[in-house]
């Protein structure tokens, strides 16, 4: 067993340490850059699970019986676990050749390694059928590193019965507006506001959306720029949040709440057992599939965009969301830009839309949206005067965690918004 | 922790486990010394290989990482000495995983051990059934980490749980156990205690049959009652075992990872988070690797030391008698 | 007199017993809601957690039995323990044979080295091995997880191993010596027989680490063929997590062959124990 490892490998790594990391970067996957040869492309999912699972598969098999040459390996991945073992992939040197991104700072980190392809030139031919808002978060310094398939936004889900029953006639528009709806649903017994405290994801919506209508659009690309969030405007986001959080909105137990279990976030509203949740265009799907009918609450659910803020720079036009896409790695085989192209015809991007798990980026195939819901999700996004990527993507990965931290720190009550900003700003500072 | 020193260690270099005849063959004759360099060398190379290669140098790498401020593509460059390390010990939730690993390992000395202890001697006990209550409290232990967080996440939901029932009886807050900060952690230490106190019970136990039959004899027919037995001679007798368990025990709760990572990721904010979840947090989310190594570095430290001191002074006594017994082999 | 001793007696059993039954209930509780709970549908699980299942509904349990993931799933935990735990025995056991029994310069920082590893956590390790197993071409091949695993198994397995062997009285060593056995003679035919119960015990502790093991199969095996049952449950979770019923099925059958092996091996362990922690 042992005789095969070779002394000199061993000596290089204890020696110098680093040697460890020179091996890495030795091997490629072998496969030849002529698009007809024989190749195998590695693609890493996040859908792993029904409805878009077997629609993946479909279209790998497809494209393999058109090109025999090519060899497709799919692996889907539950989300937790897809991160991790990218992040131990890229970390050694080797991407997969096709794999999910959310583009942003993660993808900018990769890119800055040299680990995904500068697809810019390959995909010019079809890039412009997507809708241009949908490809930001992919654009890297003007260079194009990833593709999405799918683009969405937040914003607020809503329970008619549970509003009427508060009588509440119409979803509001202000800040203010809001907070009165939380009190009015708290008056009327019905827990006003389901949020998952275990994953920090969901809460940093909030501050994100707050920030966005308090300090504009620009304010978050300007943080971000000057590494620098300890101004008045982020201080005041946390303020507005905090005077939501003072109402005691969420559900009995937010904070162990997960998203997608059946006691999570979006089980609590697809079961009616809260009047609201802030999320993305995924919620009316994961709402049914985690609800004890399977069902969740049908046409009851509508949906309002995140309110404006009075005296704030933004408007309530400026969408917030993101989309899933793929980034291509940098040993990928030829075939793999090839078989991009084909998952994002405008026939497949249709039959993925009509799983209502996906809303399509390629503009034509938008006419077969046929979930209400997503159709409404599609509207706004579509009369949308600003996109903000998710912050958790957006920034580098150490500041968009710091942010998921610190919100969850201020919901909980241990920190206050001056002090979150403060901690934000410190680690933007360190990158 | 205090024994009387003049308790014999009857169980070391015990006679009794070789079996009969071999034992008294003459003592005559010495090991030839004529080849034994090599003798050493075939004998030592596949695990001295193997640990090499796939411990030490893992440490190794993740030493010199920690001196780099790194995001672990590519090869670390940004040489910045020590700011990892006082980083973190400027950083509250790693002050607040130290914190939290103490008082889990205070919880485990008062509350864990003692139970398993106390079961030992319980099962030890002519009771009728008692192999099937030994082999019940012990199967726990057999689970995997992740399967068992995965059984509890479910058995503590609110909704298909026993989450409600429980707080029927218990008149908690259903579910809550795992969301509120407060109780979080001893929400996991509970969790934690379910799958390991049966290895501890099972140590205890099986040093506690290795104890001869005759001292306790002695002892009660000198008219000590079952307490004063147990303490002045069963429980000097368990003091290598004790120690062992609390090095063990210590060890495993500087480590606790895999348990917290699917129970409660570490929240809600921090509060059952530990040391590993923190460096997997930043290694593998923040992709700050270089800090994340140094805390790395930071825990294998923390065990070496605790490890260090506590052989020194605690189980002294247990290595000096290891080492001066094996006087007899050479 | 000898009726209140008695009577005392039966007394004091029954609080025995007692106590027993209620750590015992903690213990089976957790683990019969998940039996039962994979026999439910989920409406059962949450009007009625606790008690039996009406009506009984096994489709969760044939339906993952019949599938080819779990067996395959199965069969790789079960190769890698194996495997992993007889590497990691037998370099031990010739390690432990050295540092018990031979006596030359610089064993105790040898050994002293090989104690160290105990305290270097596994998942700080994560990193810099897959590095290293990849630049061996290890990755997606079982021996990626079995060599580290039996790596990081050693230490403690060197430990307990050398403090059996050192119980066994220099008079059999050289009784061997006499009847013409060698070092490698007296470790293969006299040793390794007599230190069978510590044999058991650190092999079945060594199997139970393995079949435990999470981090490092999750980050080898990409091919998804090669996955170990913790692995597929964190997946199955993931892929299932509104079909509590459905995960639930599969944490219990993946809890199976462990709790199965455990109750064939439980005398092994017991016994083992006794005569390997011994300070």
């Amino acid at each position: 067993m042992s005789a095969h490892f070779s002394r000199r490998t061993l000596l290089g790594l204890v020696g110098a340490g680093a040697g460890a990391y020179l091996l890495s970067a030795c091997s490629g996957d072998g496969d030849s850059a002529d698009p007809d040869g024989p190749q195998t492309i590695d693609w890493w999912h996040i859908q792993n699970a029904e409805p878009m699972l077997p629609v993946w598969a479909a279209m790998a098999q497809e494209y393999k019986t058109a090109h025999p040459n090519v060899t497709v390996e799919i692996q889907p991945l539950e989300n937790e676990a897809f991160k991790s073992k990218l992040t131990t992939a890229t970390q050694a040197g080797s991407p997969p050749d096709l794999f999910q991104s959310w583009g942003g700072g993660v993808l900018r980190q990769q890119a800055e390694a040299g680990l995904v392809k500068d697809i810019t030139d390959d995909v010019q031919s079809w890039v412009g059928n997507l809708l241009p808002l949908s490809l930001e978060p992919y654009t890297i310094d003007g260079k194009i590193y990833g593709v999405p398939f799918d683009i969405g936004m937040v914003g607020f889900w809503y329970n008619k019965d549970l509003f009427a029953k508060a009588q509440i006639t119409e979803p509001p528009t202000t800040w203010a507006g809001l907070l009165d709806t939380v009190r009015k649903l708290k008056a009327a017994g019905i827990v006003p506001i389901a949020l998952a405290g275990k994953e920090k994801w969901p809460a940093h919506f909030y501050w994100a959306y707050l920030s966005m209508r308090i300090g504009g659009l620009g304010a978050l690309q300007q943080a971000a720029k000057d590494k620098n969030f300890d101004t008045p405007d982020f201080v005041a986001a946390g303020d507005r949040l905090k005077e939501l959080v003072d109402l005691q909105p969420f559900q009995k137990g937010f904070l162990g709440a997960e998203y997608g279990s059946p006691d999570g976030q979006a089980a609590t509203m697809g079961n009616g057992g809260a009047a609201l949740e802030l999320m993305g265009q995924w919620a009316p799907a994961v709402q049914s599939s985690s609800s004890t009918s399977k069902k969740g609450i049908g046409d009851k659910l509508g949906f309002f965009p995140f309110p404006a803020v009075d005296g704030g720079k933004g408007s309530a036009s400026e969408v917030f969301g993101g989309g899933n896409g793929f980034a291509v790695g940098k040993d990928a085989p030829a075939a793999t830009l090839d078989f991009l192209k084909a998952l994002l015809t405008a026939d497949n991007q249709r039959r993925a839309a009509k799983t209502g798990a996906v809303l399509p980026t390629v503009k034509e195939a938008t006419d077969a949206i046929a979930d209400v819901n997503n159709k409404t999700v599609a509207q706004a996004l579509a009369s949308a005067t600003g996109f903000q990527l998710y912050l958790d993507q957006a920034y580098p990965p150490a500041v968009g965690q710091q942010v998921n931290d610190s919100v969850a720190e201020l919901i909980a009550g241990n920190k206050t918004s001056a002090q979150i900003v403060k901690d934000i700003t410190s680690v933007a500072k360190s990158q | 922790m205090t024994r009387p020193s003049t308790v014999p260690d009857a169980r070391r270099g015990d006679p009794a486990t070789a079996p009969p005849g071999l034992g008294t063959a003459q003592r005559r004759g010495r090991r030839p010394r004529r080849g034994r360099r090599g003798t050493l060398a075939v004998f030592l190379t596949p695990a001295l290989a193997l640990f090499l290669l796939l411990v030490i140098a893992p440490i190794a790498v993740a030493s010199y990482a920690s001196l780099y401020k790194w995001n672990g593509f590519g090869l670390p460059e940004n040489f910045i000495g020590l700011d990892n390390y006082t980083r973190a010990f400027g950083d509250p939730t790693f002050r607040g995983d130290l914190w939290r690993a103490l008082v889990l390992v205070v919880l485990s000395l008062t509350i864990q051990l003692p139970v398993a202890l106390g079961l030992a001697m319980l099962l030890n006990q002519p009771l009728k059934g008692r192999s099937v209550y030994r082999l019940v409290f012990f199967a726990p232990y057999v689970l995997s980490e992740v399967t068992t967080a995965v059984l509890f996440n479910l058995v503590f939901s609110p909704n298909r749980g026993l989450g409600d029932t429980i707080a029927q009886w218990l008149g908690a807050d259903a579910g809550t156990i795992f969301a509120d900060p407060d109780t979080v952690l001893f929400a996991v230490f509970m969790i934690v205690s379910w799958k390991y106190f049966g290895l501890y019970m099972m140590l205890f136990l099986a040093a506690r049959q290795g104890i001869p039959r005759e001292l306790h004899e002695a002892a009660t027919t000198d008219g000590a009652g079952s307490w004063q037995a147990f303490r002045h001679v069963t429980l000097p007798l368990l003091g290598p075992t004790i120690r062992i368990s609390i090095f063990l025990s210590v060890i495993g709760t500087i480590q606790l990872f895999d348990m917290v990572w699917v129970l409660t990721g570490g929240g809600p904010i921090h509060a059952s988070e530990t040391m590993a979840v923190t460096m997997f947090q930043f290694g593998f989310r923040r992709f700050e690797v270089g800090y994340a190594s140094a805390i790395s570095i930071v825990m294998f430290l923390l065990s070496l030391v605790f490890a260090l001191i506590y052989q020194r002074v605690v189980m002294r006594r247990d290595t000096e008698g290891a080492l001066t017994n094996q006087g007899d082999h050479r | 007199m000898t009726s209140t001793a008695n009577r005392a007696l039966r007394a004091r059993r029954l609080v025995l017993h007692l106590v027993c039954i209620a750590v015992g209930t903690l213990i089976v509780v957790p683990v019969w809601f998940g039996v039962l709970g994979g026999f439910k549908d989920n409406g059962q699980l949450s009007t009625n957690p606790l008690g039996w299942p009406d009506p009984w509904a096994p489709e969760n349990y044939t339906g993952i039995l019949a599938s080819e993931v779990f067996w395959r799933q199965l069969g790789n935990s079960v190769l890698i323990a194996v495997t992993g735990t007889f590497i990691m025995v037998a370099a031990a056991a010739m390690a432990a044979f050295v540092f018990a029994r031979f006596a030359f310069r610089g064993r105790e920082l040898l050994f002293t080295l090989f104690s160290i590893g105990l305290m270097f956590p596994f998942a700080v390790a994560i990193l810099p091995l897959f590095v290293l197993l990849r630049g061996m071409g290890l990755l997606d091949n079982p021996l990626g997880v079995i060599l580290p695993q039996a790596a990081f198994g050693l230490p403690i397995t060197i430990i307990i191993l050398r403090q059996f062997f050192r119980t066994i009285p220099g008079e059999v060593e050289e009784a061997a010596i006499l009847d013409g056995c060698g070092p490698f003679g007296f470790f293969w035919r006299i040793l390794l027989p007599m230190a069978r119960p510590a044999l058991a015990t650190v092999s079945v502790l060594a199997l139970v680490t393995s079949w435990n093991n999470f981090m490092l199969p999750l980050v080898v095996f990409t091919d998804q063929s090669w996955w170990t049952l913790p692995v597929g449950v964190q997946a199955f979770q993931g892929q299932y997590s509104d079909d509590t019923a459905r995960v639930l099925a599969y944490v219990v059958l993946s809890m199976v062959p462990a709790l199965a092996f455990y109750a064939v091996a439980e005398r092994q362990l017991v016994g083992g124990l006794a005569g390997s922690v011994k300070g």
